[in-house]
């Protein structure tokens, strides 16, 4: 992994407040579909899913799809009770995981 | 959720660096170190293996003369052509040939292309201008014997369509007697909307080569090379140091008797103080170049022309930019020259004029996912003109370089740039 993922979430929120969450991974994205010079097809190697985990539980996922270009960008909202830490995860088709924190406290 | 990019937010950027004073040997106020020997970047220089490998070496570089010499009068036909205007709609539409006569031409739906350009005159009646088979035959083979400083590539001359080839593309001519159609306003060169970059380029979400910035220049600025010194070691404060630096650059430098600009100052000066070995156009040089100009942003460029050797600099950069390269044949200011090209269209590319071209270099290239140094554009504005591109140290480089900048001075740098 030679990028960490970007994420942009605020360090303080109020209770019951929605707040805007942005992730980007670099990630080449390869759809599986490209063929190299010598005319062979480039394997797929792509994340397949993303998940925001708070405190545990599932805030957000999505599945992602070979025709989702490089370098793949999430922007979602989250409604916020209580203080605690995101956990954000992609996973690669080779099985590899990507996990970051993120913790915000909410009053 | 959504994918597509949004109003975006001004990531102020933490910069790796204490708040102690600059180390000693940056403050001197000598000159700074720079290796002296050797080149800046690979010898011989090899294109990139992505890039067409077409060879050029017949024709000028901004380096060597070589191009075959204009004729001095049109070639006389020994009767009318039999051409056959189908094979020459399909010629004229032909992208391997340098683009196609519509890179240029509005010249109807020839070969079903859209999107002409518009660097040469509206051919679509040119069948009801009555000219000869002889004129309409020189003007493709080379029309420098009609008009000197034509834009036209020397089709004929420098070898990219053969006789029986332009007698197509002038049988095809002779049929175009009606306004072109155009499909939409994009169609049409003279209506299609110049474009506009409205994306936030300091947004680290928006633009990959921010991450040379947040990331990639602060670990290499305290990494320490082979000699056991990092650029920290000196360069404590950066941020604060560098506040207009690059915007200076290039400039001469009298050590090395060429105009030196940023990328090749940090390959110099780091092999003579850290020993990193950082040749110009590696990802890491780059990154600094990126970072440094970064660092400079909303400082007004400010090159100097104005001392003997960087005022006979700006002189060659110059001339350089009106120097006829590659099998093409064209000039920089061909392209991008007021009252030349700049503004016009080839094909679906809209020319850029030279001032503000530079102060947004380094800049991120979405359509190649990869950052581009200015010497690296340079040298796919040559290979794109069926030239051969120089070595990114190029001193030519370096008087364009210069040139280019100064057509800029007064402007704000603000880089990474992102562009298409």
């Amino acid at each position: 992994m030679a990028e960490k993922p970007r994420i942009k979430v605020p360090k303080e929120a109020k209770k019951g407040e929605v707040i805007e969450i942005k992730t980007l991974l670099a990630h080449p994205m390869e759809s599986g579909l490209r063929k190299d010079e010598a005319g062979a097809l480039v394997p797929r190697k792509i994340i397949n899913r993303f998940t925001c985990e708070f405190n545990g539980a599932l805030a957000f996922a999505c599945d992602l799809e070979p025709a989702i270009a490089a370098n793949p960008y999430f922007q979602f909202t989250v409604k916020l009770e209580q203080s605690g830490t995101f956990r954000f995860t992609w996973i690669d088709d080779d099985g590899s995981a990507i996990t970051a924190d993120e913790t915000i406290t909410v009053t | 959720m959504r994918f597509a990019s949004l109003a975006a937010i001004f990531a102020l950027v933490a910069l790796g660096a204490g708040a102690q004073a600059s180390g000693a040997a940056a403050q001197s106020g000598g000159a700074a170190p720079l290796a002296l020997d050797g080149d800046a970047s690979a010898r011989p220089w090899r294109r990139y293996h992505e890039w067409p490998q077409r060879d050029a070496t017949k024709f000028n570089t901004l380096a060597t003369l070589a191009s075959p010499p204009a004729p001095t009068a049109p070639r006389k036909l020994a009767g009318p052509l039999a051409g056959d205007p189908a094979i020459g709609a399909k010629l004229a539409a032909d992208r391997t040939r340098g683009g196609s006569c519509l890179a240029c031409h509005v010249m109807g739906p020839a070969g079903g292309a859209d999107l002409p350009g518009n660097l040469g005159p509206d051919l679509s009646e040119i069948g009801n201008a009555n000219l000869s088979d002889e004129t309409l035959f020189n003007f493709i083979y080379d029309a420098r014997v009609y008009v000197p400083d034509t834009l036209m590539p020397p089709w004929g001359t420098h070898g990219i369509f053969n006789d029986e080839e332009i007698g197509h593309i002038v049988a095809f001519l002779k049929t175009l007697k009606a306004p072109a159609p155009f499909k939409s306003e994009l169609d049409d060169p003279s209506r299609r909307p110049p474009p506009v970059e409205k994306r936030d380029n300091l947004d680290s979400m928006l633009n990959p080569a921010m991450w040379a910035v947040e990331d990639k220049a602060p670990a290499l600025w305290t990494s320490p090379g082979p000699a056991g010194a990092a650029c920290a070691t000196c360069h404590r404060e950066p941020a604060q140091a560098f506040k207009t630096w690059a915007a200076t650059m290039p400039r001469w430098e009298p050590r090395l008797g060429k105009i030196l600009g940023v990328e090749e100052f940090v390959t110099r000066h780091a092999k003579a103080t850290t020993g990193h070995a950082w040749p110009m156009e590696s990802e890491a040089n780059t990154a600094l170049a990126v970072y440094l100009r970064f660092l400079a942003n909303r400082s007004a460029i400010n090159v100097d022309t104005e001392s003997a050797p960087a005022k006979a600099a700006y002189a060659r950069g110059e001339a350089l930019s009106r120097r006829k390269v590659g099998q093409l044949n064209f000039a920089c200011v061909d392209c991008h020259g007021a009252h030349r090209g700049a503004g016009k269209w080839i094909r679906g590319q809209w020319l850029a004029q030279m001032r503000g071209t530079l102060d947004h270099f380094p800049t991120w290239r979405t359509s190649l996912q990869a950052i581009w140094d200015v010497r690296k554009r340079f040298q796919w504005c040559q290979v794109a003109i069926w030239a051969n591109e120089l070595p990114p140290d190029a001193k030519e480089y370096g008087d364009l370089e210069l040139y280019l900048a100064a057509q800029s001075n007064g402007l704000k740098l603000n880089v990474p740039g992102i562009r298409h």
